[in-house]
């Protein structure tokens, strides 16, 4: 499934009278794809051109990766080859949002701040909010799967999408779902995206089911000695009143640990919700106080996974494990000399750490895959700075064990790209 | 191999119960909800544990044997039925409830498990298994995840994919894999969401990891009577439109209202329209508000009147009523099908006056039942099966309304599935690009195409007609 690099000149020539010379350029060292470089970088503007330029790529054999404004370009393993980075930042259009039906349908460079904007003016938006929305596109949401804190009531990109037109490794375009809210008809394509990182096709355009913006938001938040009394305390809460979103945080790599419940809808229904999780909260030895800004708060917890760091580690396990996930992150850093700040996200089983230095990252890794403390739980790389993806490497692979679906994965990938030129490598099991 | 043979080694691996060859019991198994087209198989064989499932398939792999998958046989499709396809694999022994887990509201089921023993099982602990399919008291778990199934509640809560993690298949090869689980966001593209609504042609499914959702603390359920469909249907884009999501939002015409009243006496006015069901459901806090801001939409679309179900009987009988409702429409004739069309929501009013034209045009009575929340309409179109000449209609008449909704932005389907019925339809929404994607993607779980064969998508190189010698093709 190894693409060989391909004719570049004649490549570029192709692209440059096909798109025209504004929209190809040779590559620079802000180019970089998690340390692989390309040899050019196209950027069409519109989403034939997008198309034509795949369909000259699959022509000359040479691999691609897609990007919107690269802002999560290191999530997964660095490409196996590099030939054309296609920033899809100018195919960019909100094309239609049907207020009435609540569906929104968007190209693929749209970012989700530009979106929201739009959706917001018919009192609707799409309730996903992974980090950095000003730099995160559509496709970027869809290939990597982002979701923030909202997902423990929304749900993720899985749920919200609704149909999906791509270009294929071979320069076609392939359209599944629809724009209608209930479909059956045909294999699920779209979902078969979602988390794929571009390597089954180049996202155009998305469609998405809307939800209208909740009159309010409000969150109150309790800190606590441990982070699995603080998961014990997000599950009691939860039990008491159904969150909008669920968070804990440590900053300083605990072992104190902070509870944030927001809740949200009409304004007797969050009062309602903070009373009871506040009732909840208010044990001997701690006392919940109402945050001012929950949507502000909540942007701030979503953006953990962009922090500063050497790399995000998360764990994806049960909801009521994550404080035990929590735990083994934290002792694993402390093992290895660093300390992590934490975050976890209770209802959809996510927690996360933030290793600050580089050296450390690897050994952190491995300590937690060779524990096992959980075994369901998968342990990866979420992202890495420039430098610490080329240490991870067998045991401390980002992705670790692609498990038992690789052979289909593997499939999946020959019948939509089988010329192997769409971000080749970059999946779990080298896919 | 000879059936007899294959029968015989078959019940070394099910027991003497577990194959069905008797052509009087074969019958059972000729079609499904679907009636329009029939065909029985050589063999059912009826697995008790997905261990023997696995068996199964590898045996029918040995002997390169096509097989079409079923669970209750309620589907409305077609999708059981065998189309070069000699063994029916029946998953409906497959009836246990493995794990329950409250903490993490998750809970692994067979494929057999019938739909409603899901809630029953955690009921007393204030969860449910949101995908609520009218046919929820016989259809099975796999079937659901075969055809990504919904139901009225879905509006809110979404459909079966919303609400599986995880599902273990046997693939056409004997080959079990397990994808997804009770762990969210595994690493790597859906192969779950892929999975379900693929209308068991890449696999049999014999355990799925469901999610749990809490049950909601207070319901309020109101019936909002129209003297026009139109009338209701645009109540029902303004209530969309409000901002308010209500769990549930269901349309009757008058035609399936009169059948309804004769059948349970649920208290419809014989003379309205249509009615609303509109359920709205939640933290008690808020939802008398939003109970008065739908009535308020309702009447301002000129609903005459709006009831409120005083109490849990009042509501269990709406809901029955609602939920029987393709049943008490089909003692109005000797036969009925019914289409799973799905519009845009906001396009409801133009697509139901195109089935009125329809229904006129081919001199046939249809019932309208509608998902109308959600766009996915239901209508029932009556016919008697002796009259070849009103069968014939009926199919046409079918196939107009689907040509309709995709004409206005909308599906084939919205819970009901491809099948046989609608898979000469497909090229009205998909392209020949989009087809063979999906061929190929077939063919990685199913490379010999033995898996329910002839289903979902069309064969690329022959022509719908000479497919295969059935009813539809005969006309
Ligand atoms: C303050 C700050 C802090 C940062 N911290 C870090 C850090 O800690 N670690 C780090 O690694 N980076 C960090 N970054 C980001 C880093 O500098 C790069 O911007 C990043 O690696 C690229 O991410 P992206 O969102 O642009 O990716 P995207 O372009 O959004 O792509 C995400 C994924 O989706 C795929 N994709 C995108 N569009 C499409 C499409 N249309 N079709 C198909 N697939 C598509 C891509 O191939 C990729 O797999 C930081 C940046 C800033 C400004
Ligand atoms: C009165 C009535 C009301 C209905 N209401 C609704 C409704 O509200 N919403 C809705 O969505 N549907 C509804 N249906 C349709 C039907 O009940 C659903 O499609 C249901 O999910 C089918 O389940 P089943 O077990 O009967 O499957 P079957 O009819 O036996 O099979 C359906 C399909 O699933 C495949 N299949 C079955 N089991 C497996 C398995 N273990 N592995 C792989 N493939 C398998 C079969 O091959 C077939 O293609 C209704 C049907 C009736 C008769």
């Amino acid at each position: 499934m190894s693409a060989p690099p391909g004719d570049h000149a004649a490549a570029l020539a192709a692209l440059a009278s096909e798109l025209g010379a504004d929209a190809v350029r040779e590559a620079g060292p802000g180019d970089l794809v998690d340390g692989v470089a390309p040899f050019a970088v196209v950027r069409p503007a519109d989403a034939e051109q997008a198309r034509r330029a795949v369909a000259i790529a699959a022509r000359g054999r040479i691999a691609l990766v897609a990007s919107g404004r690269g802002r999560h370009l290191s999530i997964g393993a660095p490409p196996r080859h590099l030939g054309l980075l296609l920033r899809m930042d100018r195919v960019d259009r909100v094309v239609e949002h049907h207020a009435a039906d609540m569906t929104v349908t968007v190209e693929a460079g749209c970012t989700l701040a530009a979106l929201d904007e739009r959706l917001r003016r018919a009192g609707q938006w799409l309730p996903l909010d992974p980090p950095a929305p000003a730099e995160t596109t559509v496709g970027g949401l869809v290939a990597a799967n982002l979701a923030g804190p909202l997902r423990a009531s929304q749900g993720g990109v899985r749920d919200l999408l609704l149909g999906i037109e791509t270009v294929s490794g071979e320069g076609v375009v392939v359209r599944g779902g629809g724009r209608v809210v209930k479909n059956v008809a045909g294999y699920d394509l779209p979902r078969l995206h979602v988390g794929a990182l571009g390597s089954l096709g180049v996202v155009l355009a998305a469609t998405f089911k809307t939800v209208p913006v909740p009159a309010r938001e409000g969150a109150v938040e309790v800190e606590v000695a441990s982070p699995r009394e603080a998961c014990d305390l997000a599950l009691a809460m939860r039990d008491a009143f159904e969150p909008a979103w669920l968070e804990l945080v440590a900053e300083d790599g605990g072992p104190a640990t902070r509870v944030v419940f927001g809740c949200a809808g009409l304004p007797p229904e969050v009062a309602c919700g903070l009373l009871l999780a506040r009732a909840e909260a208010d044990r001997p030895g701690h006392h919940a106080v109402e945050v001012e800004d929950a949507a502000a708060r909540r942007a701030e917890l979503a953006a953990f996974p962009l922090r500063e760091a050497a790399a995000i580690l998360r764990v994806s396990t049960l909801p009521d494990r994550t404080g035990l996930a929590l735990e083994s992150l934290a002792r694993a850093a402390r093992d290895c000399g660093v300390r992590a700040p934490l975050s976890a996200q209770v209802a959809s089983g996510i927690a996360r750490a933030a290793i600050p230095d580089a050296v450390a990252v690897a050994p952190v890794l491995r300590a937690l895959r060779a524990r096992r403390e959980d075994p369901d739980a998968a342990v990866v790389v979420e992202r890495a700075s420039a430098g610490v993806k080329p240490r991870l490497v067998g045991d401390a692979d980002p992705w670790g064990d692609p498990g038992e679906s690789l052979s289909l994965v593997r499939g999946v990938k020959r019948a939509l790209d089988p010329g192997g030129i769409l971000s080749p490598g970059r999946l779990p099991g080298g896919v | 191999m000879a059936t007899g043979v294959l029968a015989r080694r078959l019940r070394a691996l099910v027991g003497d119960d577990g194959v069905v060859d008797a052509d009087d019991v074969l019958l059972v198994y000729e079609c499904d909800g679907y009636t329009l087209e029939r065909a029985a198989p050589e063999l059912v064989v009826l697995p008790r544990t997905p261990a023997e499932t696995s068996a199964v398939v590898r045996l029918l792999a040995e002997e390169r044997i096509a097989f079409v998958p079923r669970g209750a046989g309620t589907g409305l499709s077609g999708g059981t039925l065998p189309l070069a396809a000699p063994v029916m694999v029946c998953t409906s022994r497959l009836r246990e409830i493995e794990s329950i887990d409250l903490r993490n509201r998750r809970l692994v089921a067979q494929a057999g498990v019938v739909n409603s023993w899901v809630t029953r099982a955690v009921q007393g602990d204030r969860l449910l298994y949101a995908p609520d399919p009218s046919s929820q008291t016989a259809c099975t778990i796999g079937g659901n995840v075969a055809e990504n199934s919904g139901g009225p509640h879905t509006l809110k809560y979404g459909v079966t994919v919303n609400h599986v993690l995880g599902v273990e298949l046997v693939l056409p090869s004997g080959e079990v894999v397990r994808l997804g689980g009770a762990v969210e966001d595994r690493p790597g593209p859906d192969l779950v969401g892929f999975v379900v609504g693929s209308e068991g042609t890449l696999g049999i499914t014999t355990r799925a990891t469901l999610r749990l959702v809490r049950a909601p603390e207070a319901v309020r359920t109101l019936l909002a009577i129209f003297d026009s469909v139109d009338a209701a249907s645009e109540a029902v884009s303004d209530v969309i439109a409000s901002g308010i999501v209500p769990a549930a939002l269901e349309m009757m015409d008058r035609l399936v209202l009169q059948a309804v009243e004769q059948a349970f006496s649920a208290g419809f006015p014989a003379d309205a329209g249509a009615v609303l069901l509109v359920e709205l459901d939640g933290p008690a806090a808020g939802l008398e508000e939003q109970a008065e801001a739908v009535s308020a939409v309702c009447r301002r679309n000129g609903s005459r009147e709006i009831r409120v179900a005083r109490d849990e009987a009042e509501r269990a009988l709406l809901w029955k009523a609602r939920k029987r409702a393709f049943g008490a429409v089909g003692r109005l004739a000797p036969n009925y099908c019914t289409q799973d069309g799905v519009v845009p929501r906001s396009r409801l009013p133009e697509i139901v006056r195109a089935i009125a034209a329809t229904a006129e045009r081919h001199r046939l009575r249809i019932g309208n039942l509608l998902h109308a929340g959600d766009g996915n309409i239901h209508p029932v179109i009556l016919f008697d099966e002796r009259d070849a000449d009103e069968v014939r209609r009926v199919i046409e008449a079918g196939h107009e309304i689907l040509a309709a909704c995709v004409a206005l932005g909308g599906s084939l389907s919205g819970e009901h599935g491809i099948g046989v019925e609608k898979i000469g339809q497909m090229p009205l929404l998909f392209s020949p690009d989009d087809l063979l994607a999906m061929t190929r993607l077939k063919a990685v779980f199913d490379p010999e195409g033995r898996a329910n064969p002839h289903k979902v998508v069309p064969d690329a190189k022959v022509c719908v007609e000479a497919r295969t010698p059935r009813r539809q093709a005969a006309m």
